[in-house]
């Protein structure tokens, strides 16, 4: 007589702490850079505004008792200080405030500049399309920090001048985009119905198109802050950002260049803050593209 | 494809007339006047005007664009308002200055970051590999050329005095050697002087090649990853090919034509890049040409060194656009 024997239950699932583990390693891999990324960015933000009550001394203030003196030598100066005797972390502090301003309002600038216009030529098509496209395509032929060079020597290095440089610079960045995507999105049923209700140009532009187009552009947007904070840094280096002595992280470098065979530090901490900001958004950037939009992942 | 040609080339050139256009008009906004700046606050009011007529800024702003639209044509810049020699001059002198950077800066990214760019991709679900070669490429990514340049002249050149801290070697020594045959019958000064080029070229290149390298990891990384999600892939999997096959075969030629693209995009990074390097290294150069020129108030300089560098982007991607026939015969032009 044969004997049937039962099988054994498999347990097919996960045990659980391998489960676990695995929901961690998931979770962890998903938020830590950008977790990372923003409470760097936060961080900057935090210095920036907080910076008056921050930074242990005046960023101008000089002590001719200290001059080119090295981090921690004299107790008050934890960074080190400049030629003139000045504090490199309060300047460095203060220099936040500098880069987050103008990465954040050229950006902005940029956004307002250049989606409105996309949106348009994406939904208009013809020559009204053809017209925005080439001018598109005359601004885009020069890269971000030469158009910005060119427009800073124009204007004249100022805070202001430099959020419009670099927000020019980066406008055509926004309006291809915005295009492209306004180009798929009218296609979609949705519009066909909004279209068949009734729905105008404008409305359809501004209720259909425009909110569709945010999250694709709000990703693009923090990566930008980061282009346009190095942007910032880079014009200041070469002479044509903000003058002294307001500080700023770039031209905190350029004038520290001159001493880097007997004090590297003034230097090296400032392009080490550039190159934090520059991470942070990066980073916060990276990580919302691939959190929000999986297309757009690793392009 | 002739046709696509033609139609791209006339695309091109409403481009360039335009971008040219920009940078005229920006330069005569410029704040302070060139004469003010070459003869000094005191030059009298008769000085200051016979130096605008005779640099020929008394006539009138669309007769001017018009005369430099015209030279530019012919690949006349005019004069430097300061030097006074013809700038087309000028650019031929630096341009190998700025083209030996960047093939060597594009030696330097394409050997580091192309493989860490494949391997990334290969290895994604290896979070051990990809992890470290993705956060390398960001702080790559983060650091500003000049910055990477002076931490590399404090290390390498300051402290331990293995390369130039300034210059860039006797370029137009060896250049005009081989103009002239010495190479043949000098060797010796020859290879001397190609060295000299090499030893100022080694951190420049070093410190532009490294940032550019994350840019080309992450799009080769982007690319590959591309690659092997197609179909074919897997199918050379599926019929039994060993891995290192289908990444050598298959995969590395198929990456061909989205790395064709970072060509276009390298160019303009690495023309951008040059700008800062050049400035940091005090190298000859266009990059540093235009700041000089922009800070002297030299229009035609500036106005010179900018239409070359957009000349340059355009063109190269515009052969770019029509070697992605050559490369990919499945792409056809309308």
């Amino acid at each position: 007589m044969a004997v049937v024997r039962r099988a054994e239950p498999v347990d097919l699932a996960l045990p659980r702490a391998d489960e676990a583990r695995a929901v961690t390693r998931g979770l962890l891999r998903r938020w830590l850079p950008i977790g990372i990324g923003l409470s760097m960015a936060v961080l900057m933000i935090v210095v920036a505004a907080a910076a008056p009550l921050i930074a242990p001394l005046s960023p101008s203030a000089q002590y001719s008792d200290s001059v080119l003196k090295g981090p921690g030598v004299i107790e008050r100066h934890l960074l080190g200080t400049d030629e003139f005797g000045r504090d490199i972390l309060s300047r460095i502090i203060w220099g936040a405030r500098v880069s987050l301003e103008v990465g954040l309002a050229s950006v902005l600038m940029a956004f307002v500049l250049g989606v409105p216009l996309g949106i348009v030529a994406g939904v208009s098509g013809g020559r009204v399309e053809t017209l925005i496209m080439r001018c598109a395509d005359m601004l885009m032929a020069f890269p971000t920090l030469l158009l910005a060079l060119i427009i800073v020597a124009a204007l004249g290095g100022s805070l202001l001048n430099e959020i419009m440089a670099i927000g020019i610079a980066l406008t055509p960045n926004f309006l291809r985009l915005a295009r492209s995507l306004t180009l798929t999105i009218r296609e979609q049923d949705y519009i066909l119905a909004a279209r068949a209700l009734g729905s105008g140009q404008l409305r359809v532009m501004a209720r259909h198109v425009f909110p569709n187009t945010l999250y694709a552009l709000v990703v693009v947007a923090t990566l930008y802050i980061a282009t346009a904070i190095r942007t910032e840094a880079s014009l200041s280096f070469l002479g044509l950002g903000i003058p002294p002595p307001t500080p700023s992280w770039g031209n905190i470098l350029s004038e520290g260049r001159q001493y880097i065979k007997c004090c590297p530090w003034i230097t090296t901490f400032s392009g080490l803050a550039i190159m934090v900001a520059v991470l942070a958004f990066n980073l916060v950037g990276d990580a919302l593209r691939d959190l929000l939009d999986p297309r757009l992942k690793g392009e | 494809m002739l046709q696509y040609i033609a139609r791209r080339l006339l695309v091109a050139i409403p481009m360039l007339l335009g971008a040219m256009s920009i940078v005229f008009f920006a330069m005569r906004v410029l704040p302070g006047d060139p004469c003010v700046a070459m003869m000094g606050d005191q030059a009298t009011g008769g000085a200051l005007a016979d130096c605008s007529k005779n640099l020929g800024l008394d006539r009138p702003l669309l007769v001017q664009y018009a005369d430099y639209l015209w030279r530019s044509v012919r690949f006349d810049f005019g004069n430097s308002f300061r030097q006074g020699y013809p700038v087309s001059d000028y650019i031929s002198r630096m341009f190998p200055h700025t083209f030996i950077l960047v093939m060597a800066a594009a030696v330097v990214a394409a050997l580091v970051g192309i493989p860490i760019g494949i391997v990334s991709a290969l290895k994604r679900r290896n979070p051990l590999i990809d992890y470290p070669l993705r956060i390398i490429a960001l702080l790559g990514l983060s650091m500003p050329v000049f910055w990477l340049g002076i931490l590399l002249l404090i290390v390498f050149s300051l402290r331990f005095d293995l390369f130039p801290l300034i210059g860039g070697g006797d370029l137009d020594g060896v250049l005009s050697m081989i103009r002239s045959g010495e190479v043949f019958t000098e060797p010796r000064d020859f290879l001397a002087g190609v060295g000299d080029v090499l030893h100022h070229l080694t951190l420049p290149a070093l410190a532009l090649g490294f940032t550019l390298a994350a840019t080309v990891s992450r799009l080769s990384r982007s690319a590959m990853l591309e690659v092997i999600s197609q179909d074919y892939i897997r199918t050379a999997r599926a019929k039994g090919q060993r891995e290192r096959l289908v990444v050598y075969k298959h995969a590395l030629r198929n990456m061909l034509v989205p790395l064709l693209t970072i060509i276009g995009i390298f160019v303009a990074i690495a023309l951008t890049g040059t700008v800062l390097t050049e400035t940091v290294f005090t190298r000859p150069g266009l990059g540093k040409m235009l700041v000089d020129a922009i800070g002297a108030r030299d229009y035609p300089l500036a106005q010179g060194a900018i239409t070359v560098f957009t000349m340059i982007i355009i063109t190269v991607n515009l052969v770019v656009d029509m070697l992605y026939a050559v490369v990919d015969p499945r792409i056809t032009y309308r």
